[in-house]
């Protein structure tokens, strides 16, 4: 039954990514500027004619209504075109991407999770303590300050005076960690490279805490606010008073109803994770998807940054539905 | 984003203020000698004799019995390159990054000169034809040697319709850069023929943008193959490259020629490895450079340079720019379509209050539509002083006067007032001439705008003024006066970057004549006039033009910054 539910809703997201696609074709098209002018750059020779035949290759030069139906009929056999800019097919460079920005994405909310479980549901058991009102505190302070801010600190500090940590990159260029799944953690546990190792870990704590902080900043306050509220409810009260010993009280029977509001709020940050990952990993030049999507922004590839946009789309979506799942395993009364 | 980018340099600057702090005050090191003085024409040449002196030390490191470690070098670039196929890009950094592994027939050095590098003497027959004779025993990456096919073959590719195959059919992007060659052909196994559509008189300087490729290799794998195992005959061989080029790591290729006979020092590359990375942020490649992450660092924007040079070991080095910058105004609308009031626009601004303050001294006073170091620059034009009392009497003369004592000039009732349209990257020199016009009585605020936005409404005629770039980097007029000064016609080249509506038909007729003139002195003639008449007629002010700042660390020897933005590692070594 359920498995039908789950096809149920991969199926009613199908129209919703055709809705997707046809919207960042259109916006894309309707930002001023021109894909094949900024190409030939500010100086340099251009011959008569050359423009005109990039955008004829590009097929800029037909009626907007073809270009849509050659972008949809292609992009339904899998094929996103290539890149004006990069000549590479758009899956090629966003499989090439992905791993990296998910490798930071998942770093970041383990981060995350890590730093807001214990203080969102400490804050909560000893509401108004010395802990609560100092944790509270440095979760505004993880809320209103920018990645961009905390990022370049935690580099000045941990890499350039301290010498802990490296400033950027993903991996040391001599690791010589074999090609695999793009994972970089996974790949030298499976190859057994222990230097390897070593240095994606190094290379991913810093952008991962900068990503991870202000999601946990936020996760905090979500648990602690639902965790007070669960520990004044009945079923509480009636656990303590059958002596029921007071961390199975907390963590059995009011943790796992607050986790429901926390769930929701995880999901809707991994938007956050892929959207913020944009501005850390040029911080820290991660080369993940975030930072390519930019750059073909700017450069007005079309194909690039819709083919990475429909990516964006996917894993939302994607996220919202594991999180109507995971909803019926935490509360069963909840149906898809 | 971009004002992200200002709190975070600043955050840097205050770092190195407290890293300065921390060591006894240091003597600055190499970081004084290009005196940033309009002299510097004279400095280059003997910036040229300078790794002469050094040339006897790498070559006599390479020759060395096995060196005890190797040499690694790390060069972080401030954007991705986008391919290793010589011929399917139009963007520096991967000419860059290209020209490491690729060679060419030509090469330019630090200041521009031509010298041959695949070619060993070219013979003009006529003024559309070359004849090239190309250097024997040339080795490529994989072995074989080059010959006249492999030539005959990387221009064909770049010539001809549709020669790239992968991903789709499509023509070389650099084709325009060469657009005159009308065809190759060989004439021995170490000879080819050039043949030009019209006389050429850029030739040489354009083929420095052309790189040699192995024929037979890319019939074996073609471009695709190419892209995954790039092979040329430069000084270093590709090694490996993550997603995006975001890193590029290259070793010293053992068999290599020795590159251009006229440029020490002539031999293999002096260190093993070099690892080319890409760092966008300003301040994170200015954080690594300070954390012996890399080596070298590209484009130090000018709010650092003084930080650095408070930094101990760290060397600053400035190459010519090729990038000047003016502000256009739009010479078809009130009240710039009197050419009073633009020649007064350029007495009003302190040009050289802007290369002291806004760029640290690294950068020249413009004294016309071409930059200093244009092989045909007019010598004769004198920057437009700077002298106010002079700009408000032109202004008088043409009308403008503060009349109702708001200290600002009005005409007619019209209060002087205008915008300066710019880009993020212009916004403090922006400020600063708005500031400068202030003074003066001219109400000119800046206005930010991103270039492919502003661009169209610009060549539509509907704005007044834009603070802007454009490259010469080939240094010749072609190329740069037909997009900036000629007359802007749709479709063409021609004004493709003219954003102020001038068009002067004897100017576009000097512009026209100069792209198929060879005689030089005939040359400089033609440029001379359309320069002169450009400088009377004022359609922008003409301002400044940045040196390019890169730094390296303290061990980095021998390594000079190219004017054409090349970084060329085959010279440079690494020791203490």
């Amino acid at each position: 039954m359920k498995a039908i539910k789950i096809l149920e809703r991969v199926l009613v997201s199908i129209p919703i990514m055709f809705g997707v696609a046809i919207i960042v074709f259109l916006f894309m098209r309707l930002t001023p500027g021109d894909p094949v002018d900024i190409m030939m750059g500010r100086g340099g020779a251009v011959s008569a004619g050359e423009i005109e035949k990039l955008r004829s290759e590009f097929n800029l030069d037909k009626p907007l209504h073809v270009q849509l139906w050659l972008f949809l009929t292609d992009a339904v056999k899998g094929d996103l075109g290539y890149s004006y800019v990069q000549k590479t097919p758009v899956t090629d460079l966003i499989r090439e991407r992905l791993p990296a920005t998910i490798e930071l994405a998942l770093t970041a909310l383990l981060f995350a999770l890590i730093i807001s479980f214990p203080i969102g549901i400490l804050s909560a058991v000893w509401q108004n303590s010395l802990l609560d009102r100092f944790s509270m505190a440095g979760a505004f302070m993880g809320i209103s300050m920018p990645g961009f801010w905390m990022g370049i600190i935690l580099i000045l500090v941990f890499a350039v005076k301290l010498h802990w940590l490296p400033v950027q990159g993903r991996i040391d260029f001599d690791a010589q960690l074999a090609a695999g799944t793009g994972f970089f953690v996974l790949d030298s546990l499976l190859s057994g490279n222990r230097a390897a190792l070593i240095s994606s870990l190094k290379h991913l704590v810093l952008p991962g805490f900068t990503l991870g902080a202000g999601i946990a900043a936020i996760l905090a306050r979500v648990l602690r606010s639902s965790m007070l509220e669960t520990l004044r409810s009945d079923y509480v009260v009636l656990a303590r008073s059958k002596g029921s010993p007071e961390w199975n009280v907390v963590l059995k029977h009011a943790l796992r109803n607050a986790l429901i509001p926390t769930v929701t709020v995880i999901g809707l940050q991994v938007g956050v994770l892929l959207g913020g990952n944009m501005i850390i990993e040029t911080v820290f030049s991660w080369p993940g998807l975030g930072r390519m999507v930019v750059a073909a922004i700017f450069q007005r590839d079309f194909p690039l940054v819709q083919g990475s946009v429909m990516v964006y789309a996917i894993t939302f979506v994607l996220a919202n539905l594991i999180v109507d799942i995971l909803y019926t395993y935490l509360n069963p009364k909840i149906a898809l | 984003m971009f004002s992200i980018k200002r709190v975070v340099l600043t955050l840097v600057l205050i770092l190195g203020v407290v890293l300065a702090g921390c060591t006894p005050a240091a003597t600055p090191t190499e970081v004084e000698a290009p005196a940033a003085e309009p002299a510097e024409v004279e400095a280059p040449a003997a910036e040229v004799e300078e790794p002469a002196v050094e040339a006897e030390e790498p070559a006599a490191e390479a020759e060395a019995p096995p060196a005890t470690e190797p040499t690694t070098l790390i060069v972080a670039f401030s954007s991705a390159p986008t391919t290793v196929d010589p011929a399917d890009h139009r963007d520096r950094n991967t000419e860059s990054l290209i020209r490491n592994m690729f060679d060419g027939l030509v090469t330019r050095d630090a200041t521009s000169g031509v010298h041959n590098e695949l070619a060993e003497s070219f013979n003009w027959a006529d003024d559309t034809t070359l004849e090239v004779t190309l250097r024997q025993g040339v080795l490529f990456h994989n072995g074989v040697e080059m010959t006249a096919d492999d030539v005959v073959y990387t221009f064909e590719r770049v010539i001809k319709e549709n020669m790239i195959e992968y991903p789709e059919a499509h023509t070389s992007p650099r084709k325009g850069l060469i657009a005159q060659l009308e065809s190759i052909e060989k004439t021995g196994d170490y000879a080819v023929t050039m043949h030009f559509s019209a006389p050429y008189p850029t030739a040489m300087q354009m083929l420095v943008h052309q790189q040699v490729i192995p024929m037979g290799y890319m019939q074996e794998v073609g471009t695709q193959g190419l892209l995954d195992a790039p092979i040329g005959a430069g000084p270093f061989k590709f090694i490996s490259a993550q997603p995006g080029y975001t890193e590029v790591v290259m070793e010293k290729f053992a068999d290599y020629y020795g590159g251009a006979p006229d440029l020490e020092p002539v031999g293999p590359a002096c260190v093993d490895t070099v690892v080319f990375r890409v760092i966008p942020e300003a301040s994170t490649r200015v954080a690594a450079l300070l954390a012996g992450e890399v080596d070298i660092i590209q484009n130090v924007p000018a709010e650092l340079v003084s930080t650095l040079e408070q930094v101990p070991g760290i060397q600053i080095k400035t190459a010519v720019g090729t990038s000047p910058q003016w502000m256009e105004m739009n010479v078809n609308q009130a009240p710039f379509d009197d050419v009073k009031v633009r020649q007064a626009m350029n007495y009003a601004v302190d040009k050289q209050l802007l290369v002291d303050a806004i760029f640290g001294g690294k950068a020249e006073v413009l004294s016309g539509p071409l930059s200093p170091y244009n092989a045909f620059v007019n010598k004769s034009l004198q920057p437009y002083a700077y002298d106010p009392d002079k700009a408000l009497a032109l202004l008088a003369e043409a009308g403008w006067t503060d009349s109702d004592g708001d200290t600002f000039l009005d005409k007619g009732g019209t209060k002087f007032s205008f915008i300066i349209d710019t880009e993020e990257d212009f916004r403090a020199i922006s400020e600063a001439v708005a500031g400068q016009l202030q003074a003066i009585g001219i109400e000119a605020s800046v206005r930010i705008w991103e270039y492919s936005v502003i661009k169209p409404l610009l060549q539509a005629g509907e704005r007044q003024a834009f603070l802007n770039n454009w490259g010469d980097s080939a240094f010749d007029p072609v190329g740069h006066m037909e997009a900036k000064w000629h007359g802007y016609v749709e479709g063409t080249t021609y004004g493709r970057g003219n954003f102020s509506g001038y068009n002067n038909e004897r100017v576009n007729e000097l512009i026209k004549l100069g792209e198929v003139t060879v005689d030089i002195a005939e040359r400089q003639t033609i440029y001379d006039e359309a320069q002169q008449i450009i400088y009377d007629e004022v359609p922008a002010i003409f301002l400044v033009l940045p040196d390019v700042v890169s730094a390296a660390a303290a061990d980095v020897q021998n390594w000079e910054p190219a004017a054409d933005g090349r970084f060329n590692m085959h010279d440079v070594c690494i020791g203490q």
